[in-house]
């Protein structure tokens, strides 16, 4: 995978962090997972390789379309705030990804920035579920992981294996169908997506 | 296909019929449907049990599925609490209503969640590689998440997307890690995934370690091993007792067992001091984390939640130890608290209609107000206590001694002292519970308590078997299987 796309992937996932609507971060997500889709069929060697391009592509979608469904259907009076600024996330989620590239040691994918861009989007996606308060961003942040898996199951120099990659498709879907279900409870409970609203539980 | 392959795959099979069955069948037909269904599997569960445990020298390993003492044990675990928690969800939702599905799709909705739940966590100490056992793994998360947000309540609400998106973002860390394990092992991924695989072609190195390490930690988050446990009392507590049984005696050591077939498996490249070390650490500080909250009055539900935590420690202590003494010790305290425990989740439902408050407070003096429920929570308790002659009394004191046989003196050491101090915590909690003094006097009905006592009698009879068992455990083939593992 070539330098500019490695860095493409890397800014719309940064671009998700700072972002506050959520129908913005989705279509970035999307983006990204299509994105990811195309180097993977650009780089495909076999016909499992296509096929899992290709899933990857129409889970994408799928998720797109259910999340842009449940943010129409869940409207927000207004955005939910952050608990934490737009910048001062951006230089978390930098900080956690470079502490990624700093502990983790050559792992051997294709090119080196795939390698980073991997560590990079699973950095953010954590920085995302760990500073966002809107429950959809908060998922958003666990397709961003995802995102940056999928990116290292792709430059993996042998290719996974089709039957781990789908099932790790369907696997993600099925969270993110759950993941909509109770934002459509706690939207309809709480009248916000706010997970704020979530801290009754303390011991 | 062999008999334990044919039994495998029959475990795993009928609770996802079950499941099919119970979306399509009339309404009046769900829970007759899913009770049968359950009560099979479960029965077919144990049947796989006796056999792989009754020949534990007989391997079935292929790249897809393993059948040995440690699959055999765990599906026997999960078999039983699944055919028990089939039996007491009937009392459970004649007392509750689903705010997650409304009242007509409920209980459809329930035992098609409580299948799929069943038929995944089966399918996990079966996987036969690393890969599979992590798709197994994330697919609990999401059957059970909607089981522990079931009741729709703000509580249930807050329990379930905590666990959803906790365990979801720890799995995504375990992934990483097979990814750069992947990175790192020669041949095609799926192949070089499977156990022994991984066990005979991983090379030593930087890569492996970190790898090895973030699919520990992650998985230590479904595991609930502190300091990754933050969901586990929650959902444990807001969560319909027959699932919170299900999630503490059956999900957390089935996943626990992954964590430990990937330390075996990487013990050559990792080190058999580095891996094990890990798994001690695990075990110690879910221990200490623990203890502090078993001291204090806590509801009903809150407080069998901490003890999950301090039992998965001690599990994690016993296969950290490694030694034949350790192990015969996990082998016993998983049987005895999966037993245990599940009978403890299960009073809550008639607890919780004898007495309301125990949903959000410590409970005192329930034997005076209603003997039978007091004895099986003071069973369940005591047993969890580690109170002689509770199985988990000589499991303890097998994983200690197995500590020390394996020259871990220390750990074994503040092994000990920890879990004498869990004991005063649950003893003062099993005295206050059951004999002191109660809020109320009068002796109102608590639903769905006939099943449970009578659950309470038959673990009663599992458990001193169990303790029983403790004795001759160490010198049998099962323990020599145990240590020997896959490879």
């Amino acid at each position: 995978m070539s330098g500019t796309l490695a860095w493409a992937l890397v800014a719309l996932g940064l671009a998700v962090v700072v972002v506050r609507r959520r129908s913005v971060a989705v279509g970035l997500v999307t983006a990204q997972a299509l994105l990811l889709a195309g180097v993977a069929t650009a780089e495909a060697e076999s016909a499992d390789d296509v096929a899992a391009a290709l899933a990857l592509a129409v889970r994408g979608v799928a998720l797109a379309a259910l999340f842009l469904a449940i943010v129409a259907r869940t409207r927000e009076p207004r955005p939910v705030r952050a608990g934490v600024a737009p910048f001062v996330r951006a230089g978390l989620a930098i900080l956690l990804a470079l502490a990624f590239v700093w502990l983790v040691p050559p792992v051997g994918l294709e090119t080196e920035q795939s390698e980073r861009a991997m560590l990079a989007l699973v950095a953010f996606g954590a920085a995302v579920v760990a500073t966002r308060r809107a429950t959809l961003h908060q998922l958003l942040g666990i397709v961003m992981v995802e995102n940056g898996l999928v990116l290292g199951a792709i430059e993996l120099p042998g290719g996974a294996s089709l039957a781990i990659e789908l099932g790790v498709a369907l696997d993600l879907t099925l969270i993110a169908v759950v993941a909509v279900v109770f934002h459509e409870r706690i939207f309809a409970e709480f009248g916000s997506g706010d997970t704020a609203v979530l801290e009754s539980l303390r011991d | 296909m062999t008999s334990r392959e044919t039994l495998a795959l029959a475990t795993v099979a009928l609770p996802v019929l079950t499941g099919l069955v119970v979306a399509v069948v009339p309404r009046r037909a769900v829970q007759p449907a899913a009770i049968a269904g359950l009560v099979l599997s479960g029965g077919i569960a144990i049947a796989l049990a006796l056999v792989a445990l009754t020949g534990p020298a007989d391997l079935e390993v292929t790249d897809w599925v393993v059948v040995d003492a440690a699959a055999g044990l765990m599906v026997g675990v999960i078999g039983l609490v699944g055919l028990a928690s089939a039996l007491v969800s009937p009392a459970y939702l004649e007392t509750a209503t689903s705010g997650l599905f409304g009242a007509r799709h409920g209980t459809r909705a329930y035992y098609a969640a409580l299948a799929a739940f069943v038929a995944v966590l089966t399918a996990v100490p079966l996987a036969g590689n690393l890969g599979a056992a992590w798709l197994l793994v994330e697919a609990t998360t999401a059957a059970s998440a909607i089981l522990v947000g079931f009741s729709g309540k703000p509580r249930a609400l807050e329990a379930g997307w905590k666990y959803l998106l906790l365990t979801s973002l720890g799995l995504g860390f375990s992934l990483l890690g097979i990814v750069l394990l992947a990175s790192a092992t020669p041949g095609s991924s799926l192949d070089a995934l499977s156990w022994r695989s991984l066990s005979a072609d991983v090379p030593a190195g930087e890569t492996t370690l970190v790898a090895f390490l973030l699919i520990v930690v992650g998985l230590a988050a479904k595991i609930g091993w502190a300091p990754v446990h933050n969901w586990l009392p929650d959902a444990h507590s807001e969560a319909p007792p027959p699932v919170s049984a299900l999630l503490s005696a059956a999900l957390l050591p089935a996943v626990l067992l992954v964590a430990w077939r990937v330390e075996r498996a990487l013990e050559p490249a990792v080190g058999e001091s580095t891996g094990r070390t890990v798994l001690i650490g695990f075990g110690l500080v879910s221990l200490a984390v623990a203890i502090p909250f078993l001291w204090r009055p806590l509801a009903w539900k809150r407080l069998l939640a901490y003890s999950s935590l301090e039992h998965m420690g001690v599990i994690a202590l016993g296969v950290g130890f490694a030694t034949p003494l350790a192990l015969a010790g996990v082998a016993v305290h998983i049987a005895g608290h999966a037993v245990a425990k599940a009978l403890g989740f299960y009073a809550a439902t008639p607890l919780l209609g004898h007495e309301p408050r125990a949903a959000g407070h410590a409970v005192t003096g329930i034997a005076r107000t209603q003997p039978s429920l007091g004895a099986t929570m003071g069973i369940s308790l005591g047993a969890l206590a580690g109170l002689p002659p509770s199985p988990l009394f000589l499991s303890e004191i097998l994983v200690i001694a197995g500590g020390f046989e394996a020259g871990r003196e220390w750990a074994a050491a503040a092994t000990a002292v920890l879990l004498a101090l869990g004991f005063v915590g649950l003893a003062h909690a099993l005295v206050e519970t059951t004999g002191g003094r109660p809020h109320r006097r009068d002796r109102s009905h608590a639903p769905g308590l006939r099943p449970v006592v009578a659950l309470g009698g038959a673990s009663t009879v599992i458990l001193l078997a169990l303790a029983a068992a403790a004795f001759w455990l160490p010198d049998t083939d099962i323990v020599e299987a145990l240590a020997r593992g896959i490879g």
